[in-house]
């Protein structure tokens, strides 16, 4: 029973997993077989960490991907409690009808997102600009400035992602047992003091797996940086994914893509498991 | 509930439809683009609505990328990954809710854990791999490594648990194989779960990009949508390309928004029970 499943993970999960660990320490030109590679101890991780070229577009993309994954994570969780409110309460309609339409931004393909983006982002002829001039706000260079470019994408990256992260809090919302607001109630608690004595406490598992997930999600950020910006302008924009495909597949350099793909996996196991600390930390308190 | 004062109902109300507005519109503007003119969608200030709904820029999509080939064969990659994700998901998730064998918590972790490794991690050996096997620039290099999914077997493991093992111990005593009671009686009794998995995996692999681009570098006969719609706009750099680039972009948004508007219910409560239970 387990078997075709096993089969397909182990040969194109497992191995390729144990593979990338085994290249990360061999000179290996992705181009010719695993054979023709060769030991070179830990040459390749001396090098992404080095003063070398190699080592300052690695180490800025490990920037990149922190600053970015980091804003995303900022921006995404309390958003997501505060829509999942407005979603679940029932004082008023259109709740359910929010929900659709923040959620379907996630169910279509990153490359429409990031194309339809990339003309909002117009600097004369896009709306952004146009709205933000209503509002008496001067233009943004948006995707053509090494200043803005990044925070740009984290936008994107929150008006497509919003929607699943405010399911998850609606499903966090509707598992609070009522008769704790109205014990907080009865206690004299208003609105606000209920939302921080009950709903957040109460929301804390859900905000953990948010959290994880959110981070997942985005160091995988590549369709906008591979299309639009190309990871510029001036290596702004140039993220984990997109550089360790660039380096590995691009220019077959497949010792030092995976000794790249093998930090990027102990960078967010140590970042999971301290979260998880953190959360347990705080069950004890 | 105390009823609320007016004042608070009509400050909730338009917060949600200002939040909603501002979620809608890059859809929005999306089609609206897709129908202006070149001329219209270069101007400043931008022009919001064409003054016609020109159609020239759908029949330039499938002048410059072959726009019915790509979008078969994002329904021939999305249609038979989902059915083998289908399969193996329904298959392993049946052994790990109802059997009971040494090393199967440790397996179940295993699989959990691959749930969560982010694609680019394997990704260069995974490109050897396939091409080794022979399998580069051909639609069953996209869809093979892909035929199972820790995610499916998690969700059916989960939702195959709540079978009552009676109605599984009637079909075996009536001689029923493994196979026939896991896809005749197991599954009908989980299918709900299926549809909810099979609507996931269709969206998700008819969205998904980096693998296809890596296995298909340059054989565009074979692209799947998405990655038709980046040579759309290096055709013709710039604002000129507008409205052929919105044509593209909604040409690929359709098929997944329209199933989730449709089966919303599904993928929602898929969602859920994945991070409840999870």
């Amino acid at each position: 029973m387990i078997g075709p499943a096993a089969l397909f993970i182990g040969v194109f999960v497992l191995i390729p997993m144990a593979l990338t660990i085994w290249l990360s320490f061999q000179d290996w030109s992705t181009q010719t077989p695993f054979g023709t590679a060769r030991f070179v101890g830990l040459r390749n991780y001396h090098d992404i960490f080095s003063q070398l070229s190699v080592g300052r577009d690695f180490k800025a993309a490990l920037r990149n991907t922190a600053l970015y994954t980091a804003l995303s994570v900022a921006l995404l969780l309390p958003l997501s409690v505060l829509l999942g409110l407005l979603v679940h309460q029932r004082t008023v309609p259109g709740g359910q009808v929010l929900r659709t339409i923040l959620f379907a931004s996630y169910m279509v393909p990153m490359i429409a997102v990031a194309l339809v983006w990339s003309k909002l982002f117009a600097p004369t002829e896009g709306p952004l600009n146009q709205i933000l001039g209503w509002a008496g706000i001067g233009p943004q260079p948006w995707l053509s400035s090494p200043t803005t470019a990044l925070y740009a994408l984290v936008l994107l990256n929150v008006w497509q992602q919003i929607g699943y992260f405010t399911v998850l809090a609606v499903a966090g919302l509707t598992q609070i047992p009522a008769p704790l607001y109205e014990a907080a109630r009865i206690d004299g608690a208003g609105p606000v003091q209920a939302f921080f004595g009950v709903t957040l406490p109460l929301l804390r598992r859900t905000l953990l797996f948010s959290t994880v997930i959110s981070i997942i999600n985005a160091v995988q950020v590549f369709e906008p940086v591979a299309l639009i910006t190309q990871g510029g302008p001036a290596g702004s924009t140039n993220v984990l994914t997109y550089h360790i495909r660039r380096v590995g597949i691009e220019r077959s350099d497949g010792g030092l893509g995976s000794a790249m793909a093998v930090t990027l996996m102990l960078a967010l196991i140590v970042a999971v498991t301290a979260i998880f600390a953190l959360y347990r930390r705080g069950d004890r308190a | 509930m105390t009823r609320q004062p007016r004042i608070v109902r009509a400050l909730l109300v338009s917060l949600i439809v200002a939040l909603a507005v501002m979620s809608a519109f890059p859809f929005l503007w999306m089609v609206l683009s897709s129908f202006k003119t070149a001329e219209e969608s270069m101007r400043t200030p931008p022009v919001w609505i064409p003054a016609a709904a020109s159609l020239e820029s759908y029949g330039a999509v499938s002048d410059v990328i072959q726009a019915g080939r790509s979008l078969l064969n994002s329904a021939i990659i999305a249609t038979l990954t989902t059915a083998g994700i289908l399969v193996t998901s329904i298959m392993a998730g049946f052994a790990f809710a109802k059997y009971r064998f040494r090393g199967r918590d440790t397996l179940f972790g295993l699989m959990i854990a691959a749930m969560f490794l982010p694609p680019i991690v394997t990704l260069i050996p995974l490109f050897r791999m396939v091409s080794e096997m022979g399998l580069n620039g051909s639609l069953a290099g996209v869809i093979l490594p892909n035929l199972a999914n820790a995610f499916g077997i998690f969700l059916m493991r989960q939702f195959i648990a709540g079978v009552p093992d009676d109605l599984i111990d009637a079909a075996r005593v009536d001689g029923a194989s493994e196979l026939r009671v896991v896809f005749s009686v197991v599954a009908p009794a989980v299918l709900p779960a299926i549809a909810a998995l099979a609507l996931f995996a269709f969206v998700y692999h008819w969205n998904t990009y980096l693998w296809p681009l890596t296995v298909l570098q340059g054989a565009s006969e074979d692209y799947p949508i998405v990655l038709s719609l980046g040579r759309l706009l290096s055709y013709n750099r710039g604002a000129m390309n507008t409205p052929l680039v919105m044509a593209g972009a909604t040409l690929a948004v359709l098929p997944p928004l329209v199933m989730f508007v449709f089966l919303q219910r599904f993928f929602v409560d898929s969602m859920v029970s994945a991070a409840v239970k999870g």
